[in-house]
């Protein structure tokens, strides 16, 4: 029974969006699945979701600026398990064309486990959507394994 | 001991409980499958509404710290049962005669109430300030909504009382209506058919009305703060109310059955009642959904006071007169 659940429960991916201090093209690529037909991401039986505590996969977009920096891993720890977190463009794994500037700490990665990295600057919509699909099988993944207990 | 029995498998299996659940995540699958389909997407599947809630009792319970957690809760489970009950009492027409000494609009104006007495309960617990504003929002609605209902109720009330002598009785105004034709074809009713076809995507927050849970102004308001198996009994609650107030007004306006007799003709009538929500939920909900936005808080209410209630009040008026 909680075989077949795990196999059903990842064909229900809510998204959740953080801006880490992105310079917004990564986030209207985000838009544009969300909101144009053609990209239509509800028929993954995805919705974009406004608040973290309704959300399964995170999209994480920006550098994560210092400013910003412990807001990110606050609303990050307020998404409840299993939850799977996907970078969408190149700034969040290497800073992207932000990475020597002043307001730029670490990489994401030190302080939040990323699963899925979508490069590109900014990445296709194509390929967020890919991501997201990749996202989910991680997701299915560690249901059936059951490593994200809920601890 | 068998009215127990029976006000029990009302409640639990037909037509509340597990028919008005399913019924619930059908209905809401074709809103959403539609509502895609208008706006030239592919949509989700049909059944994705399950698909959610399977998801959503996998997932962690998080409560926040500073929140009240009994209320918090004890909130979606009291909206859940209230709406239970509610679906409990709703007849159909050729199926079910509601449960004996239950079916009045009376009852039906204290239970109907419920599920936003649930959400304010979950906004005001959840120590969030958008819960706080959504649950502000859901009250000024409620009493504007709250108020073309009453007025079409007693619209039907004295109508239906003026022939028959019962003023409140459900299962009399169903008989009437077997007898006389639907109200909707009634031109004496016609206003008050309006106004309760308006009082459904208010009372659901679909279109115009998407005001206290409207996510990108409050962020779904009193749900923001809730996840996991809580959310899950929250939509679950939406669904059922979906149900109730479609067959309410499918009760009050075009009650009648197929065809008469019992055997596969219930099935019939059963499939014809299921059919007349669809359409009810295309027009009230789907459509109204796709073709506008939202009205501010003041707007939504004044739409209420000065245009829904004036029509049903019109019908009231007519139905005296005519008595």
């Amino acid at each position: 029974m909680l075989q077949f659940l795990s196999k059903l429960a990842p064909r229900s991916p809510w998204i959740y969006r953080i801006n880490a201090g992105s310079c917004n093209g990564c986030d209207v690529e985000m838009a544009t699945t969300a909101l144009i037909p053609r990209y239509d991401v509800e028929r993954l039986g995805c919705k974009y979701c406004g608040s973290p505590r309704h959300a399964d996969v995170v999209l994480i977009s920006g550098p994560l600026t210092l400013r910003v920096r412990d807001k990110v891993l606050r609303v990050y720890n307020e998404i409840p398990h299993p939850k799977v977190t996907v970078a969408v463009g190149v700034c969040p794994v290497s800073g992207g064309c932000f990475r020597d500037g002043y307001s730029v700490g670490a990489d994401i990665d030190h302080y939040i486990p990323l699963d899925v990295i979508v490069p590109g600057c900014p990445p296709r919509p194509q390929a967020i959507m890919e991501g997201v699909l990749k996202a989910v099988e991680v997701w299915r993944a560690r249901l059936e394994e059951g490593i994200c207990s809920h601890s | 001991m068998t009215d127990i029995l029976e006000a029990a498998f009302a409640i639990l299996i037909f037509p509340g409980g597990l028919f008005a659940l399913a019924l619930g995540l059908f209905l809401k699958g074709t809103d959403r499958k539609v509502l895609a389909r208008l706006q030239r997407r592919v949509g989700p599947p049909l059944y994705q509404p399950v698909l959610d809630i399977i998801k959503l009792m996998t997932k962690e319970t998080l409560i926040p710290s500073t929140a009240n957690e009994v209320a918090f809760r004890l909130a979606p489970v009291l909206g859940l049962t209230g709406v239970l009950v509610t679906a409990a009492v709703m007849p159909i027409g050729g199926v079910w005669s509601g449960v004996n000494g239950l079916g009045d609009l009376l009852i039906l104006l204290y239970l109907l109430p419920i599920p936003a007495m649930g959400l304010m309960l979950a906004g005001g617990a959840s120590s969030s300030p958008y819960g706080a504003l959504g649950f502000s929002r859901e009250m000024c609605l409620m009493f504007a909504y709250e108020m073309p209902l009453i007025a079409s109720f007693l619209a039907v009330a004295v109508r239906v009382g003026g022939a028959t002598g019962s003023l409140l009785s459900l299962p009399a105004i169903m008989d009437y209506q077997f007898q006389h034709g639907p109200l909707l074809f009634d031109p004496v009713m016609l206003p008050a058919a309006l106004a309760l076809i308006l009082f459904i995507p208010g009372t659901m927050g679909s279109g115009l009305f998407d005001i206290p849970e409207a996510e990108p102004e409050v962020i779904e308001g009193p749900l923001l703060e809730y996840s996991g198996p809580l959310l899950a009994v929250f939509h679950l609650m939406s669904v059922v109310k979906l149900v109730v107030v479609l067959e309410l007004a499918v009760a009050l306006l075009c009650p009648n059955p197929l065809v008469a007799g019992g055997g596969a003709g219930v099935l019939a009538n059963l499939a014809w009642h299921i059919c007349k929500c669809l359409v009810l939920l295309m027009v009230s909900v789907t459509c109204f959904r796709a073709a506008t936005g939202r009205l501010r808080l003041d707007q939504g209410f004044s739409f209420f006071v000065k245009y829904t209630s004036p029509l049903a009040l019109v019908s009231l008026g007519l139905a005296f007169m005519l008595r």
